[in-house]
């Protein structure tokens, strides 16, 4: 590993990132522990996803280094694999295989990837549906549920992986009001549980409970990062207490 | 001038004769054409310029160009090429059945490897992003993530080519066949009588691709359970 | 090569009439279409009947036996009613130019009903109401709103309408029109070089459709001039 923390699973280093000529990250310097739980918050398109799109390299970024879990992520294949099978991710607006029914959405990587049996895959997958409460949904499609179900499932098949670290790029956001908490309460679940998180997300009260740091980000940058009480009740930077503002005003 | 019930009623069984052909050409030609197909869309998506480029341009001549001219070069012009003569596929070149499927087939493998395409640039990005996020590789994710997804999307714009193509059979009659239009282009020769033939034939090209139509839809209902009970 | 030469400017106006009969069918196709999409959104139901049996009948058949009906049916009509004047007449047809350009139209103008129908509904009713909500007329809005709207929507498939135009004037060789595939079967007869004579043929309509595609091309870029990102 480089001359991050040895506790640090997840480390950047000056990591920039280019869109043509847009410089969405820049010098972005971040270290996560293991269990630790990170919520990543700013103005819409101030950078929040791209960060965590480069964590697991759906974006490469064009200078600095990123280091997962010991892999270093570069051009080599094998890292960057290595690195996906490590890492669980949920998007904002689900992405969950419209052709495959529930549990087939979480038996394929495990099939594919980790080589698993079937009956193994469909244990698993179940055991996970249960945690997410919604084994009776198990034979739908996807199109068949509601958001709030279809987000649970997601979390479950990114968890199929056993993923060591897991990545929530504002898993509410599509969602109708009604069904934010029954997302949040699976991720509460989760941070109990001592997974490593970085989420995404505006919902602050989560923030509050969850978090053992937020993140501000703007316009690709990392303006702040403190504890959360800190973070609310003292921030730092005229541009956080701006936005904070905006969020926390209704 | 009156339509000739009693012909119209001699005729068609004679018409029909030649269903079998029309019906031979269409199967072939649209299997042999969705195989070329496939493989002219994954030399066009492979991202390697020596493989996609001739795919462009055999897509643009092949789309750019009447039907019945690329019959007729291949009909009537290839015998003139000493080397195609000489070659292994003379035997099939030199029956106009041979040279009937070569054309349609080549023809309409451009147009379904455009449709095909279409399919695959259909599928939602965020899908095989999420398949690279749960570790599943570049053809794991082709195969079991766009792969199905494209089908499904395509499958509407495959019908209507499917029923293209099998308009395009009749021009098969233009190279001697005596398919269903050959055998009614005779018919009316010695008759001379089109309104009542030709007629006739079209309403039976209208239930073959009435039946057309009706599989594909079969089919697309098939494949759109995951969509169609949505809540 | 040398086989070309004394035929070039008999290609060359074969290139004419195709380029002709392009232009009177485009605008036969345009007028087929715009009545066809209008008898489909009337209220009148006879009209949508027969604007459906249009639609399901010229897309559900061979263009070639269009083509023949059309030309060989008018010919026996037109000679039967010439017989009824002077009974020695044999033979009176509609030239191949006329047959065959609304024989083309009619087919492809059975698309472009579609076409235009699509895009008629495809205009957001919103806009619509806008416009009438900001007090323009029916006609301002019509004028000025729905028809900008239509035209955006129906550009691309009607420029695959038109490249289906100009490769279908290569059937009406088939009846006799001398254009440049009725020129090279001519050539064939002296020169016995067909492969060259057809590619030449081929050449041409890839030329014609070049010109179409890029027309359309430019077309469509002004009619979405108002989506160009703002940098
Ligand atoms: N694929 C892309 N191509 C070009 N620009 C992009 C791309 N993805 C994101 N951007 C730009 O990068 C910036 C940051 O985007 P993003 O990380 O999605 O922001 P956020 O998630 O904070 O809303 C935005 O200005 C966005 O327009
Ligand atoms: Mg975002």
């Amino acid at each position: 590993m480089n001359d991050g923390n040895s506790d640090d699973i997840i480390h950047l280093e000056n990591v920039n990132k280019f869109f043509g000529t847009f410089q969405a990250l820049k010098n972005i310097n971040l270290s996560v522990r293991k269990g630790e739980r990170v919520v990543v918050c700013g103005p819409s398109g101030s950078g929040k996803s791209t960060l965590i799109r480069c964590i697991n390299r759906l974006e490469e970024h064009n200078s600095g280094t990123i280091t997962v879990n010991g892999h270093e992520l570069t051009d080599d294949v094998k890292n960057i694999d290595a690195v996906r099978r490590e890492v669980g991710m949920v998007f904002q607006d689900f992405n969950l295989f419209p052709h495959m029914t529930v549990v087939k959405n979480l038996m394929l990587a495990p099939k594919l990837v980790r080589k698993s049996s079937r009956s193994e895959a469909y244990e698993t997958a179940m055991r996970y549906l249960e945690r997410v409460k919604i084994p009776e949904q198990a034979d739908k499609y996807p199109s068949q549920l509601s958001g709030g179900q279809q987000q649970r499932v997601a979390i479950a098949r990114a968890l199929c992986m056993n993923p060591v670290i897991m990545l929530f790029d504002e898993p509410t956001s599509a969602l109708d009001p009604e069904m934010i908490s029954e997302v949040l309460d699976v991720m509460t679940d989760l941070a109990r549980d001592g997974m490593t998180m970085i989420c995404v997300t505006h919902e602050m009260g989560f923030a509050r409970s969850v978090a053992d740091n937020v993140v501000f980000m703007d316009e690709g940058e990392i303006v702040e990062m403190n504890p959360p009480k800190e973070f609310f009740d003292n921030p730092r930077s005229e541009r956080t207490r701006l936005f904070l503002s905006q969020v926390l005003s209704y | 001038m009156s339509f000739d019930i009693a012909l119209i009623l001699d005729s068609i069984p004679k018409m029909l004769m030649g269903i079998g052909l029309t019906l031979q050409l269409l199967f072939l030609s649209a299997a042999l054409g969705l195989t070329l197909a496939i493989i002219l869309l994954l030399m066009r998506i492979s991202g390697r310029w020596y493989l996609a480029a001739p795919t462009m341009a055999y897509i643009y001549i092949f789309r750019g160009t009447p039907i019945l001219v690329q019959i007729f070069i291949i009909y009537y012009g290839l015998p003139q090429l000493d080397f195609v003569r000489d070659s292994i596929f003379w035997p099939i070149l030199r029956e106009p059945f041979g040279c009937a499927i070569l054309a349609l087939t080549l023809n309409t493998g451009a147009y379904v490897s455009e449709i095909l395409r279409g399919g695959v640039l259909g599928v939602d990005r965020g899908l095989k992003e999420a398949g690279a996020a749960l570790g599943l590789s570049t053809t794991h994710r082709f195969i079991y993530i766009t792969t199905p997804i494209a089908i499904r999307l395509a499958l509407p714009a495959y019908s209507n080519d499917v029923i293209s193509l099998m308009k395009s059979t009749a021009l098969a009659s233009t190279i001697t066949l005596l398919d269903m239009t050959g055998i009614a282009r005779t018919i009316v020769a010695e008759t001379y009588a089109p309104y009542e033939i030709f007629m006739s034939l079209m309403v039976i090209y209208l239930i073959l691709t009435w039946m057309i139509q009706r599989s594909f839809g079969w089919v697309e209902r098939c494949m759109s359970r995951y969509v169609r009970e949505e809540v | 090569m040398d086989a070309l030469d004394g035929w070039w400017d008999d290609y060359f106006w074969g290139s004419v009439v195709v380029a002709e009969v392009f232009v009177v069918a485009l605008i036969l196709t345009i007028l087929f279409g715009l009545m066809g999409a209008a008898a489909k959104l009337s209220g009148n139901r006879a009209a949508k009947a027969i604007a459906g049996g249009y639609t399901v009948v010229f897309r559900g058949t061979p263009e070639i036996l269009v083509l023949l009906l059309i030309y060989f049916g008018s010919a026996i009509t037109l000679t039967a009613i010439a017989q009824i004047f002077d009974p020695e007449i044999k033979f009176v047809d509609l030239p191949p130019f006329w047959a065959g350009s609304f024989a083309i139209a009619l087919i492809v103008g059975s698309y472009a009903t579609e076409t235009f129908r699509g895009a008629f509904l495809g205009v957001a009713p919103g806009q619509v109401e806008a416009a009438r909500a900001l007090g323009l007329s029916k006609l301002q809005t019509f004028v000025h709103v729905r028809i900008p709207a239509m035209w955006r929507l129906a550009l691309p498939p009607f420029g695959n309408h038109m490249l289906s135009l100009i490769k279908d004037t290569a059937l009406i060789a088939i009846i006799g029109l001398e254009e440049t595939l009725f020129v090279a079967a001519q050539a064939i007869g002296t020169t016995n070089k067909p492969f060259t004579m057809y590619i030449v043929v081929g050449v041409i309509y890839l030329a014609f459709s070049t010109v179409i595609t890029l027309t359309v091309m430019v077309l469509e870029k002004y009619a979405n001039r108002h989506l160009e990102i703002a940098r």
